[in-house]
This record gives C-alpha cells, sequence and structure tokens, in this order.
C-alpha cells in the first residue's frame, strides 16, 4: 500500500480576474521507504504540494483527494489533520536562517513537538530531544539544545530542522529544497543525513528541489513539475537518462557538466516565457516554449505510460530522436589570440574588515589602574593573494560563502579599498588612485551582479539605465543615444520595446541581460561577474551563459567570473582559481583544475557537486567534516577540514607551492605524487582543444 | 552585553551634559532681566546692579554655568525667584504628583494598548480589528487638551460625576485622590494607547507571517501556542521601543492635561515659571524632565537587551 | 527596499481603485482646504470683530457656532482659524522636510564621522520630548505664530532625518547604487537620481502623517499662550481661551476642537489609503 497518494489535486487561488492556477491535476504517489524528488522551477507549484499535504492553505482553494496510509485527509477535520503535522508528516523548510524563532532555545523548539503530540513531559521530550540532535550529527547536543538559533551556523541550523522533523518518528519527511542556501561541502554533508535517514527509519521521503544534480543523489523517482502540472514521472534513472517530455529534455540540455567543455559546444536553453497562471494556455502548458509544438499541442493533455513511466506529452515517443535546436551561433571566430598581456594584476592584495565592538576588556593604564577598554577585532577576508587575468582570458573564481571571492572581485574594481597589496590594470598601478583619477579606469572595467532585482534601480526604463551609461562613458550623444542603446539591447537579446519598460515588468533572466546591456555601455575590457546566473532559474542560466561566452570571443572582454558552482565555472573559463577563506588554494587551466592532481579541498568540492549525469557510489564520496565558521592565524587554511591533513606542519607553516605543470599551482604539504595518485573526480573527457592549453 | 549596557549609560550621561548647557545657555537668552524682576518696578539701578552681584550675574557665562551645574550634582537647584522657596523642594511635590498622574496612565497605556494590538491581529479584518481600528484611527487624532475639555464638559460639569479639577490627598481620602486623578489619566491614555495598540498590531501582523511561525504551524502546535509562544514575544520587541518613545509623549502631554485640570505636578510648574520668567525654576525643571526621560529610554534599551537573545548572549561564533 | 512600481503610476492606480480610506480622506481634506483658502472672504463677520451686547450667545441663524466671550462669531473664527493650523502644519512639516531629507540622505551614504556627529545632535534633540523643545524654543522670546511654526518645524527634523537615513542605508546597499559607483557617478547624482526616487515616496506618506503632529503639537504650544497670540483664531488659541468659560459656553471650545479633530483624521486618511497604495502587505502600519 502506498504511503502517501495524490489524486488529482488541484490548486486555484484567488477568484474572478485574479484567479491564479497553482496546481492542475496531480497525481503523485510514494510508498514507505521511498525518495520521490519533485523537480521544478521557480513558480512551477512543487512548495504548493507540500503546503497542500500538510493542510497550510486555505481548504477552499483545493480540490481532489490526498490519501495518507489509506486514510483521507481531504475529509478529515483541521483539528486531526493538524495533529498529523509534526507527528505522522513532517515539513523541513527551505530558509534554516529565518525558519528557526530567534527567541527560543534550540532545545525547547525540538522538544516542543513531543510535548505537544505526544503528551510527554518537559524532562523526557528534552531527553529525546538530545537523541534526535545526536542522530542529525551533532556533535554536541547539550551545548547546541542550549544555544540561540543566531549563534549556529547555517549547517547546524538545518539539521536543528531535521532533529525536529524527525523526533515525533513520521512516516512521511517532506523537504522543501533543505540545501538550496547552503554551501555545497555542507549539502553533501546533509543529503548524506538525510539519505542514512531515509535508509534508517524507512520513512517515505519527498524532496522538494530545482536542481537535477541533487535529485541524482539522492532519489529513487522523480517527477517534473512545470506551472503547477506533472509532466513526467519515474524512475530516476530513465528520466534523467533518457528524457522523454520535451521539458525534461531541455531542462537536462541546458545545465553546464562538469568536466565537459568545448568553447563551441553551447548549451540549449529552454526560449521563450513562463506562462501566466491567471490566463493559462489550452492545451499543452509547456507549448509556447516546445520547439518540437504542433497543432495536436493546442488540445487538452493527458497523462499517459510510456515505457516505465508517465508523460504529459502526445508525441513524446515521436519526437524522441529529433534533436534540440542548437542556438545560432555567433560565428567561428578564433577563441584564442596570441597576444595575451596581462590586463589586470593582483599582487599580494589583503583586505580585513572591522568587527564591530561587542565587549570589553580591562587594560592597564599607568601600571596599576584597570581602564576599559573596546576589543578590537579585525578578520582577514582576503589573505595575501596575487592573480592576474590577461585580455580575453576568462578566469573562474570558485569558493564558497566566506572565502571573500566577492569582495576579491571589488577589489580588482577598486569598489572596496584593499587593506594591502596592488591592484595594476593596463600597466598603471591604480591602488591609491582617487576617485577622480579612476573614471577611464571606470569604463574599461565593470561588474555584473547576481541578484537581477537589485542591479537596476526600479525607477528607471530600461533604455533610460542603459543610456545613462552610454552618457556617463562619453559615447553616446542626444538622439544618436537611442539608436546605441536599442543596438546594445538587440545584442544582448532584448527586443527593443523594452526600451521604455520598467525592470519589475522584465523576468529575471532578461534583467540580468539588460544588466550586461548596461555593463557593456562604456566598451569595457574587463568585467568581474559577481554569480550572474546564481539566482536564476536553470533553463534561464543557459541563455544567459551562452551570452556571456559568445561576448567575450566578439568583442575580446575578459571576465572574472565568480561562482560558487563547479559546473558552471568549468563550462566558461579558461582557467579556474579555488579560493578557500581568503586564499587560493589551486589555480591554473581548466583542465588541469579538474583532474589530478588536486588539491584536498578541489577534490572535496569536486566530489561533493552534484551532477545528474553518472551514478553516485556512496563511498567514493569525500565528506568534509565541520562547518565554514573557524578562520585561523597560520598555518594551511583547510586545517581542521582537510580529509588528507598530515599533522601538526599543516597547522603551523604555511603550505609551499607546488606547480605539476606550467601555470597550474597547488598550496600544499602533501608530495606531489600522493595528489596526482588520487582518482579523477570528473567523468567524461575533455575534447582536444582544450589540452593546447 | 555588559559592554552594550555601558555604551548605553555613556550615552545618556552625554547627553544629559549637552541638554545641560542648552538649557542653560538658551535660558541666558531670554527677555526681562532677572535682577530687574527680582527687584521690581520702581527700582533704582543701584538695587539691581546688587542683586546682580549678589546672583553672580556678572560672572563669565561659563562659571555661571559650573557653579549651577554643581550645585545641582549636590542637590542644590537654587532659589525660586517669584516663590522665593528652594526650587528642589519645589520640584520634589511636583514631581510627586506627576509621577503618580505619569505611572498610572502608563500602566493603561501598557496594557490596553498590547492587548488591542494583540487582539486585533489575531482576529485580523475581524469585525473585532475594525473597531480597534476605528477607535485608534480617532485616539491619535484628537489633542489632548480638547479631549480633556471634551470630558470635563460631559462629567464635570454635565453629570457631575467626577471634579474639574485639582489633586486629592490619598491619605486622606483615596476615594477623592481616584475621583481627581480619573479624568487627567483617561485623557492622557486615550491618545497613546491608540498609537501602541497599532504599533503593536502590525508589528504582530508581521511576526505572524514570517517564516518560523509559520514552521511551528507545519510542525502541528495549537494555535494558542503558536501566537502566544512564538509570535507575542519576538512582536513585543518593537513594542517596548515605542513604549520607551511613549514616555517623552506622556511627558509632552502631562503638561498640556495638566494645564487643563489645574492638576499642580511638574508640567504646570514649568509652565508657570516660563510665564514669570523664573529661571532657575525653568531650568531646573526642564532638566528634571530631560533626565526622567533619558532614564526610561535607557530602561527601556536595557529591557530589550536583556529579551532580545541576539544581544544578551551575542554570538557563539566570537 | 525599493518600491516595484514607479510611484506616479502607483498613486494613479491606487486613486482609480480608489480604496475607500483615501477617497474619504482626499475629498474631506480637499473641502477643508478650500475653507481654508477662501475662509477670510466667506465668513460672514471679521474674525476679530467684537460685539458687546451678543457675548456667549448660544448657536443660532445669526451666529451659527454662537459668539464667544468677547462677542466675535465663532463660525467666522473658526474658518479663518483653519488657514492657521493649516499654515502651521504644512509649514513646519515642510521646513522639517528641507532641512531633514538632505541631511538624511547624506548620513546614510556617507556614514563615517559626519554620520556620528549628525546623529548625536539629532539624539540629543530626541532626547526631549518634542514639547519641551518647543516650548524651551519659544520661551527665549515673545511667541507667535511664525515662531510657532519654526519650532515645530525645527523640532521634527530629527525623525525625518533619522527616516531618510533609515532609508537611505537600506538602499545604498543595492546592486544598482555599486553599479552607479562603477560608472563614476558622482555624490550628489547618487544621491539625487538614483536613491531619493526610490525613498521618496515612503517620505511622502510619513510627511502627510506628520502633518498631522504639527497641527497638533501647534495647536497644543497655541494652548498654553506660546503659539499664536490673541486675538488670532488659532484654533488651540480658541479652545484655551475657552477654557473658563466651558460651563456656560461650551461650544466656543467644541467647535474649534472639533474642526481640528476631523481636519487631521482626513489628512491621516489620506496618508493611510496613500501607504495602502504603495505597500498593500503593511496595511495600518504604526508610525
Amino acid at each position: 500500500m502506498s504511503l502517501l497518494s495524490i489524486k488529482d489535486l488541484t490548486v486555484t487561488y484567488g477568484t474572478g480576474p485574479s484567479r491564479l492556477q497553482a496546481l492542475k491535476g496531480i497525481n503523485l504517489e510514494i510508498s514507505p521507504g521511498e525518495t520521490v524528488a519533485l523537480v521544478g522551477e521557480s513558480g512551477s507549484g512543487k512548495s504548493t504540494i507540500a503546503m497542500a499535504i500538510m493542510d497550510m492553505i486555505d481548504r477552499r482553494s483545493v480540490v481532489g483527494t490526498i490519501e495518507f496510509n489509506g486514510e483521507n485527509l481531504s475529509a478529515m477535520d483541521a483539528d486531526k489533520r493538524r495533529d498529523m503535522r509534526g507527528s505522522r508528516i513532517s515539513l523541513v523548510f527551505q530558509d534554516p536562517f529565518t525558519s528557526l524563532n530567534p527567541s527560543i532555545r534550540i532545545g525547547n523548539q525540538v522538544a516542543e513537538g513531543l510535548i505537544a503530540h505526544l503528551g510527554l513531559s518537559k524532562r523526557e521530550a528534552q531527553s529525546k530531544a538530545l537523541d534526535a540532535l545526536r542522530e542529525v550529527g551533532i556533535a554536541d547536543p547539550e551545548a547546541v539544545a542550549k544555544s540561540y538559533p543566531h549563534q549556529l551556523s547555517g549547517g547546524m541550523r538545518q539539521r536543528v530542522l531535521i532533529a525536529s522533523a524527525l523526533v515525533c518518528n513520521p512516516e512521511l519527511l517532506i523537504l522543501d529544497e533543505p540545501t538550496t542556501a547552503l554551501d555545497v561541502t555542507i549539502e553533501a554533508q546533509v543529503l548524506d543525513l538525510i539519505q542514512e535517514i531515509s535508509a534508517r527509519r524507512n520513512v517515505g521521503v519527498l524532496f522538494i528541489t530545482h536542481n537535477l544534480g541533487v535529485v541524482n543523489k539522492i532519489a529513487d523517482r522523480v517527477c517534473v513539475l512545470y506551472a503547477g502540472q506533472v509532466l513526467e514521472l519515474g524512475p530516476k534513472g530513465s528520466v534523467l537518462r533518457s528524457p522523454l517530455h520535451p521539458y525534461t529534455r531541455g531542462l537536462l540540455g541546458s545545465i553546464p557538466r562538469l568536466g565537459e567543455r568545448d568553447r563551441l559546444r553551447r548549451l540549449t536553453p529552454i526560449g521563450g516565457r513562463f506562462p501566466n497562471l491567471a490566463d493559462p494556455p489550452a492545451g499543452c502548458i509547456f507549448r509556447d516554449r516546445c520547439p518540437f509544438a504542433e497543432d495536436g499541442c493546442g488540445d487538452a493533455q493527458q497523462v499517459r505510460p510510456v515505457s516505465d513511466r508517465l508523460v504529459k506529452c502526445w508525441r513524446a515517443e515521436e519526437v524522441s530522436d529529433f534533436r534540440w535546436p542548437e542556438p545560432p551561433d555567433a560565428g567561428s571566430v578564433p577563441a584564442v589570440t596570441a597576444d595575451r598581456r596581462a590586463l589586470v594584476e593582483l599582487d599580494s592584495v589583503s583586505k580585513s574588515f572591522a568587527l564591530p565592538v561587542t565587549t570589553i576588556e580591562w587594560r592597564r593604564a599607568f601600571g596599576a589602574i584597570p581602564v576599559p577598554a573596546p576589543v578590537k577585532k579585525r578578520v582577514d577576508v582576503i589573505n595575501g593573494i596575487s592573480l592576474s587575468i590577461a585580455q580575453g582570458e576568462i578566469v573562474g573564481l570558485v569558493g564558497e560563502s566566506g572565502s571573500g571571492k566577492s569582495t576579491l572581485g571589488r577589489i580588482m574594481l577598486r569598489l572596496i579599498q584593499s587593506s594591502g597589496g596592488r591592484v595594476v590594470f593596463d600597466g598603471s598601478d591604480i591602488t591609491a588612485s582617487k576617485e577622480r583619477d579612476l573614471e577611464g579606469f571606470r569604463r574599461k572595467a565593470q561588474i555584473v551582479f547576481q541578484n537581477p532585482t537589485s542591479s537596476l534601480n526600479p525607477r528607471r526604463t530600461i533604455g533610460n539605465a542603459i543610456g545613462r551609461a552610454f552618457t556617463v562613458s562619453g559615447n553616446g550623444q542626444g538622439a544618436n543615444r537611442r539608436a546605441q542603446v536599442e543596438t546594445l539591447m538587440d545584442r544582448v537579446g532584448l527586443p527593443k520595446r523594452y526600451y521604455d519598460r520598467y525592470p519589475h515588468q522584465l523576468s529575471g533572466g532578461e534583467k540580468q541581460r539588460a544588466g550586461i546591456a548596461r555593463a557593456l555601455a562604456s566598451h569595457p575590457q574587463l568585467i568581474v561577474c559577481d554569480e550572474p546566473v546564481s539566482a536564476l532559474d536553470v533553463s534561464v542560466q543557459a541563455t544567459v551563459l551562452n551570452l556571456f561566452l559568445d561576448l567575450s570571443r566578439e568583442l575580446q572582454l575578459a571576465y572574472l567570473f565568480i561562482s560558487h558552482d563547479l559546473a558552471v565555472i568549468s563550462h566558461v573559463a579558461d582557467r579556474i582559481a579555488v579560493l578557500y577563506f581568503g586564499k587560493i588554494v589551486e589555480e591554473g587551466p581548466t583542465n588541469r583544475v579538474l583532474q589530478p592532481p588536486y588539491h584536498p579541498y578541489t577534490e572535496a568540492l569536486l566530489s561533493a557537486a552534484a551532477s545528474p549525469d553518472g551514478d553516485h557510489q556512496p563511498g567514493s564520496r569525500i565528506v568534509l567534516s565541520g562547518d565554514t565558521t573557524r578562520r585561523v592565524a597560520k598555518g594551511c587554511v583547510f586545517q581542521g577540514r582537510c580529509p588528507r591533513q598530515i599533522g601538526s606542519i599543516c597547522e603551523t607553516m604555511t603550505p609551499p607551492v607546488l606547480e605539476p605543470a606550467p601555470g597550474h599551482r597547488i598550496a600544499c604539504h602533501l608530495p606531489l605524487e600522493e595528489l596526482a595518485a588520487a582518482a579523477s573526480r570528473v567523468p567524461g573527457k575533455f575534447t582536444a582543444s582544450q589540452e593546447s592549453k | 552585553m555588559l559592554f552594550y549596557v555601558l555604551k548605553r549609560f555613556v550615552a545618556v550621561v552625554a547627553v544629559l551634559i549637552v541638554i545641560s548647557i542648552l538649557v542653560f545657555t538658551i535660558t541666558q537668552v531670554m527677555p526681562g532681566d532677572v535682577a530687574h524682576t527680582i527687584a521690581g518696578q520702581f527700582a533704582t539701578p543701584d538695587v539691581i546692579a546688587a542683586i546682580r552681584v549678589k546672583l553672580g550675574l556678572n560672572d563669565p557665562v561659563a562659571v555661571q554655568y559650573w557653579r549651577w551645574v554643581s550645585g545641582i550634582l549636590v542637590g542644590d537647584f537654587g532659589q525660586s525667584i517669584v516663590m522665593e522657596r528652594p526650587v528642589g523642594s519645589l520640584i520634589a511635590d511636583a514631581f510627586g504628583a506627576s509621577a503618580v498622574l505619569a505611572g498610572l496612565s502608563f500602566v493603561c497605556v501598557a496594557v490596553l494598548g498590547i492587548l488591542f494590538g494583540v487582539v486585533a491581529a489575531v482576529r485580523k479584518d475581524g469585525i473585532v480589528d475594525h473597531a480597534i481600528s476605528t477607535f485608534t484611527y480617532v485616539g491619535i487624532s484628537i489633542p489632548e487638551f480638547f479631549w480633556g475639555i471634551v470630558l470635563i464638559i460631559c462629567f464635570a460639569n454635565y453629570f457631575q460625576l467626577l471634579p474639574s479639577g485639582g489633586m486629592g490627598s490619598f491619605f486622606s481620602s483615596p476615594a477623592d485622590w481616584l475621583a481627581h486623578l480619573a479624568l487627567p489619566v483617561v485623557t492622557l491614555t486615550l491618545t497613546l494607547v491608540a498609537h501602541v495598540s497599532r504599533l503593536t498590531r502590525s508589528s504582530m501582523l508581521e511576526t505572524l507571517n514570517s517564516q518560523y511561525v509559520r514552521n511551528a504551524r507545519a510542525k502541528g502546535l495549537s494555535e494558542t501556542t503558536v501566537v502566544f509562544r512564538h509570535a507575542l514575544p519576538n512582536a513585543l520587541m518593537p513594542t517596548i521601543t515605542v513604549l520607551a518613545l511613549d514616555i517623552g509623549w506622556l511627558i509632552g502631554g502631562i503638561v498640556v492635561v495638566e494645564m487643563v485640570f489645574s492638576y499642580p505636578g511638574i508640567g504646570r510648574l514649568l509652565m508657570f515659571a516660563i510665564e514669570r520668567h523664573d529661571l532657575p525654576l525653568i531650568q531646573a525643571s526642564i532638566l528634571v524632565i530631560a533626565l526622567i526621560y533619558c532614564l526610561a529610554n535607557l530602561a527601556a534599551d536595557l529591557l530589550y537587551a536583556l529579551v532580545n537573545p541576539k544581544i544578551r548572549y551575542g554570538n557563539a561564533a566570537d | 527596499m525599493p518600491q516595484t512600481k514607479p510611484f506616479h503610476r502607483q498613486a494613479a492606480l491606487a486613486f482609480a481603485a480608489m480604496p475607500s480610506k483615501m477617497l474619504v480622506g482626499g475629498v474631506l481634506l480637499t473641502a477643508i482646504i478650500i475653507i481654508a483658502v477662501l475662509g477670510p472672504w466667506v465668513a460672514p463677520y471679521q474674525y476679530d470683530q467684537m460685539s458687546i451686547l451678543a457675548r456667549m450667545k448660544p448657536p443660532s441663524a445669526a451666529h451659527w457656532f454662537g459668539t464667544d466671550e468677547l462677542g466675535r462669531d465663532v463660525f467666522s473664527r473658526t474658518l479663518v482659524g483653519a488657514q492657521m493650523s493649516l499654515a502651521i502644519g504644512l509649514g513646519a512639516t515642510a521646513l522639517s522636510l528641507v532641512a531633514g531629507v538632505p541631511l538624511g540622505l547624506l548620513c546614510g551614504y556617507k556614514r563615517g564621522r559626519f554620520d556620528e556627529i549628525v546623529m548625536r545632535c539629532m539624539d540629543v534633540l530626541l532626547s526631549m520630548p518634542p514639547i519641551m523643545l518647543g516650548l524651551l524654543f519659544l520661551a527665549v522670546s515673545q511667541p507667535s505664530a511664525w515662531k510657532a511654526i519654526l519650532a515645530v518645524g525645527f523640532v521634527y527634523i530629527p525623525v525625518i532625518v533619522r527616516l531618510t537615513r533609515a532609508l537611505t542605508l537600506d538602499l545604498a546597499n543595492e546592486d544598482f547604487i555599486e553599479a552607479a559607483r562603477a560608472r563614476s557617478e558622482r555624490t550628489w547624482y547618487i544621491l539625487l537620481r538614483e536613491i531619493l526616487p526610490n525613498a521618496w515616496p515612503t517620505i511622502a506618506v510619513e510627511g502627510s502623517l506628520r502633518i498631522t503632529f504639527a497641527i497638533l503639537l501647534g495647536a497644543a504650544l497655541s494652548f498654553l499662550g506660546m503659539g499664536a497670540q490673541p486675538p488670532s483664531p488659532e484654533w488651540g488659541l480658541m479652545i484655551s481661551g475657552a477654557r473658563p468659560f466651558i460651563a456656560q459656553a461650551p461650544w466656543i471650545a467644541l467647535a474649534p476642537g472639533l474642526s481640528m479633530c476631523l481636519t487631521v483624521i482626513a489628512v491621516n486618511l489620506f496618508g493611510d489609503g496613500l501607504r495602502e497604495a504603495i505597500d498593500p502587505r503593511t496595511g495600518s502600519r504604526g508610525h
């Protein structure tokens, strides 16, 4: 018997002109011990399904049946369903930073459910809570139980949330994007934990995510959701390896893969825009974006079984051989120019910030009198980094949160003042230049931001924003300017009619393209791209990444491409620098960095990266212990977490820089032979054109 | 947390020093020569000059200031020109009366304001919410002096229920004392209750929409637990801050209310002093009022620090 | 957070959708403004026209609101008084905005020592209850209505500075500001053309509510004798003048009092409606 059975679930918000159909006709089943992944982009309705199961949506909006262990939940009264929440069905929310009550101790928050649902006494509940914290891998449960949420890191908080979800021994566990807000290495830890728990307790797991790599890691079956409808549902292996629905194919095709890099191979994005849920199109909901659409797609679609799964496409088998159309090539301009002098150089750059004063200490003035003085602490965000980027070269900077990568990008652009070292651009030292002398520099070095919404002034039209960049750089005059702006908009793929539109009228991907156009207005030679695709949906990422590559090739642009996603970087960059806590631990051409010899941190990153391809053998995975919160004063910056730490030498002496190949540098105490003996973490091969670098 | 407390304390002291300078300087600029006032209309220039010397009015300003401040620090506020009594005792009496009035009003404001705000938020868009909203709307639109006068017209003149002014003595007749306090307290309470309840309502609504409250609901906890254990403590934190600011409103309102009801408190004393150009009395009254306000703010800050774990315990990562 | 829609669009949309608050408040307010502007011409009597015989007469056909203790027509005085109260409200608020907004912008953007010094000064000003400050400044010289406007405006500068500063701090973290700096834009340009247009709606809403506070504070000061002086028909002054005669002639105080309440409620309704239009999520936020 299935644990959870959703039949024909339809959720419609609002009435009349503001009606929104969030879900339509969802059918889904989960068996005990099974992990089902619910995959979709933003707006697909995946969270809505979770909320409907938990009865946290206004019942008037919900139509359909949800059965749990044979009981009909939809017919149950509100109190009984509330009782099931947290005890038999548990939900773990997405954001660990806001999901815990800031004023209640952790122990009490975990124990609450036990007292409310199982009627335990406070003492019994507290002790069971400690057990739960231990089960999720927290080393010192007593200390954590006494703490408040703000005293714990993100990874710890997520574990606490999982613990409080497990504490009443639920039969079904729903996890709504539990690792999206976490670093890759922490994500790997949490995913392992979830797998282990689900195996041990034999609970059913509904895992909601947008990341197909994560799906590959932990799911048994996959359900692909788009605009509130199930488009494909089947075993993970077959769906990911041979997708049938065009949307699934499009998704898989638009994800950059780790290790497979050919600059001439472009990602194949899904064109068009997300449908308007207030006015959904008749027939297939994916029709407007599907390259294989035909007249027959205008009829209402049914979910039908095809081989080992369910697909909502009447042409699925027919088009399974058709190739997904590739976007037009920008032209076969050679990627490499002969003259590769350094455009920008960072020489031993450091940056430290003063922390806000929170405590005082007593110092002795004149030998005897104790005088209170504020304790001034500084944190070194960047510690002696040297990096150079040649003209037209794309350098990828990869690191997790707290590594200092954003700060480094801004130091390169003199948006933040470095505390030490030099910044040299095009031969001149601009470290200490005054603002008014930097005008010329600023024209040649621009930035593209991560968050598309915050990067555009909501009160300026697109045309106005780009036009201003033109005017300031002295390139556009008067009537001529509009034409120039439109040309630029055209170049980045924005329709000309967007000139008079405001940012809120554009989608995320379109806003990002507007930001790129603005950066290009002054004809720069260098662009710092600060996680430019991290905030975009997967299908949109591909378009923007293609754009970046095309522009670089066409305009000889150099990039400092910052990201936490190794797959994206490996697709885009010529060289990679791996950043950990303010120090570069490995640097070199992409293909060399991705193959052994590895720095242990690079190896861990590669191992933790979730890819939609290939099989994952749990045994070979490297999982780092601990959190990304400690900074060290001396020795290797990776000490304490390094799985290959030798001993005290790693804690006292700065590691030497090894150079296994020209241009490829690793900072590690381990001898090169040992590092080179590691197994390759990257599936697939490189094409010949990269080996020449 | 110790650092936070010390920082606030130092700030208060600094502010008080600045205020004292401000007060002293401004009153120096006041029209009407003090000596002239004391001497009377027909005094001769010699008499006036003598008084000036006696009061030390010919010394440089800084010296006069220092004399005044050092006097205050030992409790000597000087001599009232008009009443010919030590200012200190005048203020002490008046302050006692005002403290009673303010204290009672504050308690009413806090209790009723929070109550109304929470109820309005929990029963959002219901009849109760709309009723409370209308009430608070009207409350913040009516000036205290008008409201006081309306109350007097109703209860004192028309219904003859309560006295229209003055103060009773608690020790001789508690009932009479309470009767005299009733209308002033109600007047002061009304405007502030409106203010506090609006803020509590919006703060409560925001908290009820937060992720952690959603999480508490997802754990299947009863609505009562969610509202009172999870939402309310967090919603009250901004209210605490505003209650402190409201003490300032309270003090401001007290001046007007005491005038309307002829209540012998420090506000009325201050107005009296201003009308008569009684310099020492003005300076001392304003300084005392400012001191109370600063201390109230400090108390609110400390309470906030105690209640907010982020400040109380700091970051474990440090 | 910057608003998602341009302000003028939102205000227009709000007007079209006409939430009842804004409609009622707007209509009322327009009526009051018209009365205030036309008052002196429309009034049946001069506001200071005394008549010994017709003292303290209750409302009648000849005198719609009755007469006061000096035989002056209360209705006429109330009409003309509208002008004074509105003048204090608008004048003081305008003053506090003109002085406070630029200061707040600079503090929030520049930070550093300038910010510290200015905020300390603001703290000092804020550490006195508004009425105290007002009294302090007015006691210095002969009080008058004009000085009341200055005093009230001055008293509310810190509030505007704090608000603008908080908004600027938030906005300065947005990426488009950093993009402006990456274009070598000057500080004044960033403040005026990038930050202010986004902060403006919230400031406007706060300003509209400040008007109510200014009217009330101005009236309170006049009530205490520190603002408008007799024979001015300022509403607060009228009420204080009526105090001794409350028992015999309550209408002398009721007319200006109720008028003041009506005006303040109208402004409140309008301001609240405006605020809801801009950010429907927050509903009726406390000030």
